[in-house]
């Protein structure tokens, strides 16, 4: 079982040691520690290195043992012979340790042996360690950031309720940048590398009972122990949307297999299975990934599957019923009394129905009035927006009439705006209204899909705070 | 479930060097586990093959058993709806060159003698041992295109009956079992009888990491597992 509160230190330090710490623009310790000082970390920094006597400004200490105050977090990156070495100094100094440093099992044999001995010396003095091989957290409340890519390569999101998991540092720097740039928002960011030490068992055992995790999304190339993995998973799920990609599913099927059975079961189905048992809400691919992110950062997990079109342009509608009829979610048409209803209130010329075509003759008040009106009630679990912006009444302001009908709906809603410049300057008025929007049919549906997955997974599970 | 007996006759096939049971022996540990096969019997020559199919009835299926082959019917190791003694002997002696003809360097232990097994619905059941995630199964469309169609449907184990069903119904062979075009429903119940034993072998016996059986015959009432292998290790 995961120490927690270790964990807790790993995201939410009072005071951390940078080992390796210099002021040489090209290290990654330099990086880390301009991350750190630039991300509004409100920590005590204590720089680490035999060869200066301050960095930065800040007194440097030549080994953490020197440091006379107890430190909560320990950054190495150092080369990986020396990163043990600063690891066993951390013993009794430190109860936790980001090792950045590569050069461990990745590498092979040697580097294996090299883990291993961070490994038992990690056991011995207690200390709870993310990586080898990692580039380890950014919190979006705690603002700790210990990325060695500063911001103006990569961007961080802004502070939110979603979790994201991560063995692949580039990976997880990527969708922070994706999400930065459509405003979804972060409680914590973890990049665990080797997995010398925590986990992804751990890291969800942690995340289960953190309250400021809502949902959280796995990035996953493989699990070592499987089983431990589907607990962990199951205790999360049950209390929160859990989500994961899992990659590498080319690889050989189960080694030596001869039967049909061992023939089919590729790697990939296995976690499938794990997926479904556990609870998890499986997502295809990168595009997928970052969907999901956006669905489960900035809404609920929906009640249902059925879903509500809403659009100005009958095209496109008529796109989103078919994507959703292929994600296995129901388009049911309007029922005659909320028809009747429509009718009553808006011009003779729209078409009243599901999908809900506004027409050319669209304003900014009929989208808002139409999402109103159709999902009051419970007709329906989702709404799918999908303003096209050529009709010339349509004004920057739809944006704002959407945002506050969403509020009041209470259910999942989600934008469709496909299109170029004009279409695409719009969107980010979108994000800041803190509405996911996506720029093509499928895209949105898919998204909408993941949303009401975690519908059934979270009615098995008795639901939970962000049911 | 006969746990000991099942144990016993994986323990001797490891300690006989052997990385699969022989199809005989794979058929008995699904008896033991309460799961219907058709009435069988192994003979060494053809004499007892006529009497032994005389005994269990005509029409009978003639299979090779050999430790080393796994897909028989590949290499004509398997003749269906045998229906006398003449037919017996002479696609005993086909089968003998058939085999030696396309794979030479097959040890054939002997021969089963199997009760013809009305027409069903073909559906595959399995399951691996997973080194991280331990026994998993697996329902599908069954017959030797198995693994090209790959309809087919894993849980972790252990299932409950829900599960099984679920299996079931996310495959798109499932139509075919629940009266599809007039015809007639198939017996769910004893499907999911059959993935539930098989994820309860899988979990209780050491050293099976594979077990099939394709394909499993479902009628209106029962299946039958014609067919099967267990892959050790």
């Amino acid at each position: 079982m995961g120490n927690v509160k270790g964990l807790d230190l790993i995201f939410n330090p009072g005071s951390v040691a940078l080992v390796g710490a210099s002021e040489k623009p090209g290290k990654l310790s330099g990086k880390i520690l301009q991350s750190l000082r630039s991300s509004g970390f409100k920590g005590r920094i204590y720089p680490v290195n035999p060869a200066y006597g301050s960095v930065g400004g800040m007194e440097c200490y030549p080994t953490i043992s020197e440091i006379k105050e107890g430190v909560d977090l320990a950054i190495i990156a150092v080369p990986a012979p020396a990163a043990i070495e600063a690891l066993r100094q951390a013993g009794g100094k430190t109860p936790a340790a980001i090792v950045v440093s590569g050069g461990f099992s990745e590498i092979g044999e040697e580097g294996g042996r090299l883990e291993k001995e961070l490994k038992e010396i990690a056991r011995r003095e207690g200390i709870r360690v993310i990586g080898p091989n990692c580039m380890g957290v950014y919190d979006g409340f705690s603002r700790l950031d210990t990325f060695f890519i500063t911001e103006e390569r990569i961007k961080r999101p802004p502070q939110g309720k979603l979790a994201i998991m991560s063995q692949s540092g580039s990976f997880a720097l990527t969708v922070m940048d994706e999400l930065a740039a459509e405003g979804v928002g972060v409680a914590r960011v973890i990049s665990y590398g080797n997995k010398a030490d925590v986990d992804e068992a751990d890291c969800l055992d942690f995340l289960a009972d953190d309250d400021r995790t809502g949902a959280v999304a796995i990035y996953m190339e493989s699990v070592e122990d499987g089983r431990k993995f589907v607990e962990a998973a199951s205790r999360c799920s049950s209390k929160k949307p859990v989500m994961a990609v899992k990659v590498g599913k080319a690889g050989a099927g189960v080694s030596a297999a001869r039967s049909h059975t061992g023939a089919i079961a590729g790697r990939y189905e296995v976690y499938r299975a794990a997926f479904k048992k556990a609870g998890i809400i499986e997502l295809e691919g990168y595009e997928d990934f970052i969907g999901g992110c956006k669905a489960f950062g900035m809404q609920k997990r929906s009640s249902g599957r059925r879903v509500m079109i809403i659009t100005d342009g009958g095209g496109v509608g008529v796109g989103l019923a078919d994507a959703c009829a292929e994600m296995g979610l129901d388009v049911p048409p309007l029922n005659e009394y909320v028809k009747e209803d429509i009718r009553g209130v808006f011009p003779k010329y729209v078409v009243v129905g599901n999908p809900f075509d506004l027409t050319g003759s669209v304003t900014d008040g009929m989208f808002a009035e139409a999402l109103e009106k159709t999902m009051e009630g419970d007709a329906y679990d989702i709404a799918i927006l999908a303003p096209m912006w050529g009709p010339p009444f349509l004004t920057d302001e739809l944006v704002e009439f959407i945002a506050e009908k969403a509020g009041i709906v209470k259910k999942p809603v989600l934008i469709c705006t496909p299109g170029g410049e004009y279409t695409r300057k719009r969107m980010g008025l979108f994000h800041k209204a803190g509405l996911p929007v996506f720029s093509t049919p499928e895209s949105a549906v898919r998204a909408a899909a993941a949303l009401s997955k975690g519908a059934s997974a979270g009615a098995k599970a008795g639901g939970g705070i962000y049911g | 479930m006969d746990k000991k007996e099942t144990e016993r006759i994986v323990k001797e096939a490891l300690s006989l060097g052997r990385n699969a049971l022989v199809e005989p022996d794979a058929m008995e540990v699904l008896r033991l586990n309460s799961i219907p096969v058709p009435d069988f019997r192994v003979v060494k020559d053809v004499s007892a093959a006529i009497e032994t199919a005389g005994e269990i009835g005509f029409p009978v299926v003639l299979k090779l058993v050999s430790p080393n082959l796994l897909h028989k019917s590949d290499v004509g190791g398997v003749a269906v709806g045998l229906k006398d003694s003449k037919e017996l002997e002479s696609r005993w002696a086909q089968m003998i060159l058939d085999v030696a003809d396309r794979s030479p360097s097959v040890m054939i232990e002997g021969f089963i003698i199997e009760k013809m097994a009305p027409k069903g619905l073909e559906v595959i059941v399995g399951g691996i041992n997973d080194e991280q995630f331990g026994p998993v199964v697996m329902f599908g469309a069954g017959g030797v295109a198995a693994e090209l169609i790959r309809d087919v449907s894993f849980r972790l184990a252990p299932i409950d009956r829900d599960t099984a069903f679920e299996m079931m119904s996310e495959t798109k062979c499932f139509p075919l079992l629940t009266g599809y075009r007039g015809d007639t429903v198939k017996d769910l119940d004893a499907v999911s009888d059959v993935l539930m034993r098989l994820s309860a072998i899988l979990e209780e016996t050491d050293g099976l990491r594979e077990i099939e059986i394709n394909p499993l015959l479902v009628y209106d009432k029962g299946v039958l597992a014609v067919d099967a292998r267990a892959v050790l290790g």
